[in-house]
């Protein structure tokens, strides 16, 4: 089979033509680098995405932090894990790379907060 | 009283810390960064996508992660800052009147650095007609108010735009639990990164529409429908393409423009085609000792390279400072077909410059060549040229040496 991808590992976006059967590649022409074969390899078998979002955080000088997994899940993931992400809350203070949530959906998913959150004053 | 700085940068985000950090780390001892937000990083902190820094660190960061490099460095080297602290007035004498919970405060500068990023283009800004409800957002906003605010601006949207924001917050919302409904692009190609629409239309299935437009909105006390059109060759809309798309949110991702209020008050010179100012091979503009970088300065793609291109002015800061002497030079740079601007606009000094383009619109294989008088002095080819993505081409002083009126081509 023969098909076209865009690479979203870079801005530079190369578009990589594939030849492949089944899960074995034939040929592969217009990756930059290495990391463009490796992300057509994925999504000919297991498309892999990093997910972002944000949880709620408690007591803390701002409502929101941001998170994401700290390597990418399967695509087919993405829009279940979002959904956890409502429930999910985080007291201050919070620090990056803190992991607030683990094994979700019983996938050995990981998420780790990408913003500070300080402890809010009460004064 | 008049308190008195080396410099003072206008914005603390992603031009302002770099500016900031790389001035201090030139020997720069008086430093002022003056943020009218809470918090430094600016809008690098509601962009919590990752895909930041492959550039200038080696590894895909999110927004507030990168900010967060430059925010550790500002509190290291101990760089004061106001936050909450809006500059009101800024003069071509390099005055300053900040306003913030103090009071009014005054300050003078040997420099200043414009660095306070850009801003959306509106509803107002593209005139569609129709009623005027709620439900209308600037794609950055919505970003802002559900990244930030943990408020959900709607649940069945329509995005009209296809820059990079817009894609960015169609696979938010989804993620978030909403209906993206399609995304509409007036141009025949998309305006973001071709990146963006696969990772943030394509994955989700969500349609991107190429030639459309939206050309009405209705809606009582919320939007409730927009009507969509297709546009013919020649960018007018085709009678027979219009139907209506129920919706209860648009989202607008129709252009950023460089925010250059306080630019105007201090009797910078601005480009009518980038919207910022007009600068020499360091960021400088007609006024001396007014520097600009970042998104004020020209609409950037990709973040890496608004950080590049404030350490790359500091350069001027510091020849500004100890007083080198620029001889006005004769040069003149004229643009071919199918290039937008280019950036800077003046060279004072022959040193090795960065020159910045802007394409048209999209071409396969193209060669930028630059030239004096038919003599070619440097050419570069790219294998693909996007509107959507900054072209960069360093000259170096050696090429830049006797050149007077230099031409740029896209062939």
């Amino acid at each position: 089979m023969n098909r076209e991808f865009v690479c979203i590992v870079c801005p530079n976006s190369c578009q990589i033509k594939v030849e492949y059967e089944g899960e074995k590649i034939i040929d592969i022409k217009g990756a930059q680098c290495s990391k463009g074969e490796d992300f057509v390899r994925n999504e000919i078998t297991n498309p892999l995405r990093v997910f972002t979002g944000s949880i709620k955080v408690t007591k803390g000088n701002f409502d929101l932090v941001s998170v994401k997994t700290p390597s990418p899940i399967p695509k087919k993931y993405l829009k279940k894990v979002g959904k956890i992400t409502h429930r999910i809350k985080v007291e201050a203070p919070v620090t990056i790379g803190q992991v607030v949530a683990k094994n979700l959906l019983g996938k050995n998913i990981e998420l780790v907060a990408t913003r500070k959150a300080k402890r809010k004053n009460i004064s | 009283m008049l308190k008195e700085k080396e410099v003072i940068i206008i914005g603390g985000g992603a031009a302002g810390l770099a500016a900031a950090v790389t001035c201090q780390e030139k020997g720069i001892k008086d430093i002022l960064i003056i943020e009218r937000n809470a918090f430094l990083g600016g809008i690098l902190n509601q962009c919590i996508h990752d895909g930041f820094g492959l550039e200038k660190f080696s590894t895909s960061l999110t927004g507030p992660e990168y900010a967060q490099r430059y925010i550790d460095q500002v509190k290291e080297k101990k760089i004061p800052f106001l936050l909450n602290s809006m500059v009101i007035n800024l003069n071509s004498r390099k005055e300053i009147l900040v306003a913030n919970r103090t009071g009014l405060q005054h300050y003078r500068a040997k420099v200043i650095i414009l660095a306070m990023g850009c801003r959306e283009r509106t509803r107002g800004a593209i005139s569609i007609p129709g009623t005027r409800p709620a439900g209308i957002y600037t794609a950055g906003v919505a970003q802002e108010l559900i990244n930030l605010k943990n408020y959900m601006v709607g649940r069945k949207i329509v995005i009209l735009g296809s820059g990079d924001i817009g894609m960015i917050m169609a696979r938010r919302l989804t993620l978030e639990g909403a209906e993206v409904v399609l995304v509409a692009e007036k141009l025949p190609y998309s305006s973001g990164l071709p990146r963006n629409i696969n990772q943030c239309l394509y994955d989700f299935d969500i349609p991107l529409l190429l030639s459309h437009t939206v050309v009405d909105i209705k809606g009582n006390g919320r939007i409730s429908e927009v009507t969509l059109a297709q546009l013919g060759k020649r960018g007018g809309i085709i009678p027979k393409s219009k139907r209506k798309v129920p919706c209860d949110t648009l989202l607008l991702s129709v252009g950023l423009i460089p925010e250059n209020e306080l630019s105007r008050q201090a009797e910078v010179v601005l480009s009518n085609i980038t919207g910022g100012p007009e600068v020499d091979e360091r960021g400088q503009t007609n006024v001396p000792g007014i520097f600009a970088c970042g998104n004020v300065l020209q609409v950037h793609d990709i973040v890496d390279n608004v950080s590049l291109e404030a350490e790359y002015i500091t350069e001027g800061v510091i020849d500004y400072l100890q007083g080198r002497s620029q001889e006005p030079r004769e040069f003149q740079i004229t643009l071919g077909a199918g290039l937008r601007y280019v950036v800077p606009q003046r060279i004072l000094t022959v040193k090795n410059t960065i020159f910045s383009f802007r394409v048209n619109q999209p071409g396969i294989k193209k060669t930028l060549v630059f030239e004096e008088d038919r003599k070619i002095i440097k050419k570069k080819l790219f294998p693909r040229v996007n509107p959507a993505e900054m072209l960069r081409v360093k000259l170096s002083s050696e090429e830049l040496k006797d050149v007077k009126r230099l031409k740029v081509r896209l062939v």
